[in-house]
């Protein structure tokens, strides 16, 4: 019995349907992707011209493609901070003795804007952001900020970071689900211990929380980051790249290159071009904390 | 051991057995449709249209299932799916195994990329054969969906726009609908001194704007040399008249006639605020001239986009443009299909969809003042004695094309981009165009 498991040959058979169907449905269409930008051609003409490397030179020429990677930056940068970074204190202060009683209500509250489909959040967002009768606005104007009020996802200075808002109000939530649950694995006697030697809660937060949830951390940054970079529908639901081409992403320069211009060469450049990010990120990560098991 | 090598291949052959099955299922759909009507004379239709909403679905049902019963060896599978993913789904759908046999496709260059890539069929031979039904139509409403001089499309709705005006306020300051661009002013600017919103616009979605543009390229550019822009092959764009086009929509917004922040309020807010009396005028389509009667009853009248007497297009053109079927190239019943739209598009039905739905007909005589709103059967009639149609210009011209003067037109509204700016780019990309098409 021990001589099977060790068996490499009777392994396979356990694996082999996981293998065929990851082969076949991730590693087959990725490799396709590759070849396929190669050459031009739409979902409904017969012929494919090819055309070479040229997709790749017009991505890196066009202005567009620099606007949608500063914005998936944004996206990123703003995430870490406000999901993990806030996610985190947020988590602290909920685990906190004082407050952990009530825990499993703010916990609900926190966690209900990401268990809402993305387009209804758009919807919402787009009403509430309306200048004239949106919410936002008339919450800044009973506030006396009058000069806050704002065309908020109607100008292009200001679109991209109202769309960004509405995605950490949406998932904040789900980190500190995240990190809640890292957080309770938490030996007692560790906070113990260190209060009677002394500590506060800034320091066994430091000292304690955060490295006994680090893999947590880091698989929260890596979720965050892969994740902006493949956002899509929020942009698509609430902008659509617009106004102008002020909130264009990598993902709506991807859908519009292949169901708008009719470009589906031009978009499996560009899936390429997200591809290669995304990975070349989580390798990053991944060999920064020499894991990525935990989760 | 050897249990398991048995065990590999049971589940090896399992596995190619579902792979195989799948891809066999994906390739061949083409010819299985053909063999699945072969038993008892059978023929399966597919029909898909963009109208599944609950108050429009409901006539094409009924149409369908009258179809069924005079023809009972044809049966129709019927979809639907709305406006905006028709434009997406079309796409996929066109080059995939199992294509519609009927479609709908917008008029002029949606179609006509279809028709390029040989994914429509050529109607005309079928409209010849039948010169009765051919002579049913406007004329004006089978033009948008030739080719070459082929006819590639079937009309099912005829679609104009016009300035839809509310009575009470045009009354409260004693004023009348503008003829000119000048007398247009005049009014925009009593209206703006009375402290009205002049006209309402919302132009998140940016194709309100577009269809401001639409007719003022059309005003500003003569036909031939529109008509050599717009196409594909031979696209340009260097005519002032495109700048000066642009130059009368930003005044429109630089006078401050618009309402504010337009690049923030969808058209459906927009239109809520008309209702509500919030503004003077907004521009629409015919199509939505039942619900204006419905929330302003009585209350409002319409008119076409005023002549500018310095443009050089054709002063009787109206903008607006059918939107209909095709049926694709690789329908197995090309005859059965041509028999539905013919029954589609029969007088009798025509009238039907004018009554329920309130949908313009291309059909002559279906949209009369029996059947349809006063203003519609009006407007019906401007399009009639038109001497021809602006076509939205973001279906009229090359899909990248489109998508420039699109995401661009609100950037002219807010002031980031002038409109030499904003040509320069559509130059550049109607040459790039120009160069793949000619490939």
């Amino acid at each position: 019995m021990q001589k099977t498991f060790q068996n490499a040959r009777s392994a396979l058979p356990y694996i082999l349907p996981a293998l065929l169907l990851i082969l076949s449905f991730v590693f087959l269409p990725m490799i396709l992707n590759v070849y396929y930008s190669l050459f031009r051609w739409n979902a409904f003409s017969v012929e494919r011209d090819f055309v070479g490397w040229e997709y790749y030179v017009r991505l890196f020429r066009d202005p567009v493609f620099y606007t949608a990677v500063k914005n998936n930056s944004l996206y990123a940068v703003i995430s870490i901070v406000v999901q993990v970074g806030g996610g985190l204190v947020i988590a602290a202060i909920l685990e906190d003795r004082l407050i952990r009683r009530w825990q499993s209500l703010f916990r609900t509250i926190f966690f209900i804007p990401s268990v809402i489909s993305i387009a209804v959040v758009g919807l919402l967002w787009q009403l509430l952001y309306n200048p004239d009768i949106g919410l936002v606005n008339g919450a800044l104007q009973m506030l006396g900020q009058n000069e806050w009020v704002h065309a908020w996802l109607g100008d292009s200075k200001t679109a991209i970071f109202a769309v960004i808002a509405v995605s950490q109000w949406q998932f904040t939530g789900y980190m500190v689900m995240l990190f809640l649950i890292a957080m309770h694995k938490i030996p007692e006697d560790l906070y113990e211990s260190s209060m009677i030697d002394g500590a506060n809660r800034i320091q066994t937060f430091f000292k304690i929380t955060i490295p006994q949830i680090k893999e947590m951390i880091l698989v929260g940054t890596m979720i965050t980051v892969i994740g902006a970079f493949k956002v899509f529908d929020e942009v698509y639901v609430m902008t659509f790249g617009g106004p102008g081409r002020s909130t264009e992403v990598l993902g709506t320069m991807l859908y519009r290159a292949a169901f708008r211009n009719d470009e589906m060469g031009y978009a499996s450049t560009i899936a390429t071009v997200i591809f290669a990010i995304t990975f070349a990120l989580s390798l990053l990560q991944m060999k920064w904390s020499r894991s990525g098991q935990e989760g | 051991m050897m249990k398991g090598n048995k065990k590999i291949a049971l589940i090896a052959t399992l596995l190619f057995s579902l792979v195989a099955g799948g891809c066999a299922s994906s390739t061949s759909a083409p010819g299985e449709t053909a063999s699945e009507s072969g038993k008892d004379g059978q023929v399966e239709l597919k029909f898909l249209h963009k109208w599944p909403q609950p108050e429009y679905y409901p006539y094409f049902e009924e149409v369908v299932k009258d179809f069924e019963s005079q023809n009972p060896t044809i049966k129709i599978k019927m979809e639907a799916v709305a406006d905006e993913p028709m434009k997406d789904k079309l796409r996929v759908v066109m080059g995939g195994g199992s294509v519609p046999d009927i479609t709908f496709s917008w008029s002029g260059e949606f179609a006509r990329k279809f028709v390029r890539s040989g994914a429509a069929m050529d109607l005309t031979p079928y409209l010849e054969e039948d010169p009765t039904w051919k002579a049913s139509f406007i004329p004006a409403s089978l033009q948008p969906f030739a080719s070459d001089g082929k006819q590639y499309g079937i009309p099912l709705r005829f679609n104009g726009k016009f300035f839809v005006y509310n009575k009470d306020i045009f009354a409260k300051h004693q004023l009348e609908k503008p003829k000119t661009w000048d007398e247009f002013l005049e009014l925009l600017d009593k209206l703006k001194a009375a402290g009205e919103t002049p006209i309402i616009l919302g132009n998140q979605s940016p194709w309100a704007a577009i269809h401001y543009l639409t007719g003022l390229n059309q005003k500003m550019v003569s036909a031939e040399v529109l008509a050599k822009d717009y196409d594909p092959k031979s696209g340009q764009f260097t005519d002032p008249g495109y700048i000066k086009a642009m130059e009368y929509l930003k005044a429109l917004q630089d006078g401050k006639y618009f309402n504010e922040n337009v690049n923030s309020n969808s058209h459906d807010m927009a239109t809520q605020l008309f209702y509500a009396g919030k503004g003077a005028m907004i521009y629409l389509e015919l199509e939505e001239f039942p619900t204006v009667e419905k929330s302003l009853p009585g209350k409002w009248d319409f008119f076409e986009l005023p002549d500018i007497p310095d443009g050089k297009g054709n002063p009787n053109y109206i903008t607006g443009a059918p939107d209909g079927f095709i049926v694709s190239a690789k329908s197995q019943h090309p005859k059965e299909a041509i028999a539905f739209l013919k029954f589609l598009t029969n007088k009798a039905n025509a009238e039907k969809m004018v009554k329920q739905l309130g949908w313009p007909s291309p059909i002559d005589g279906a949209t009369n003042p029996n059947t349809a709103l006063k203003q519609v059967a009006e407007g019906v009639e401007v399009m009639k004695s038109a001497e021809g149609m602006a076509q939205w210009l973001d279906t009229d011209v090359h899909a990248k094309v489109a998508d420039v003067y699109l995401s661009n037109i609100q950037l002219l509204l807010d002031g980031t981009k002038s409109p030499e700016e904003i040509m320069k780019e559509v130059q550049a990309v109607a040459e790039e165009v120009k160069q793949e098409v000619e490939q």
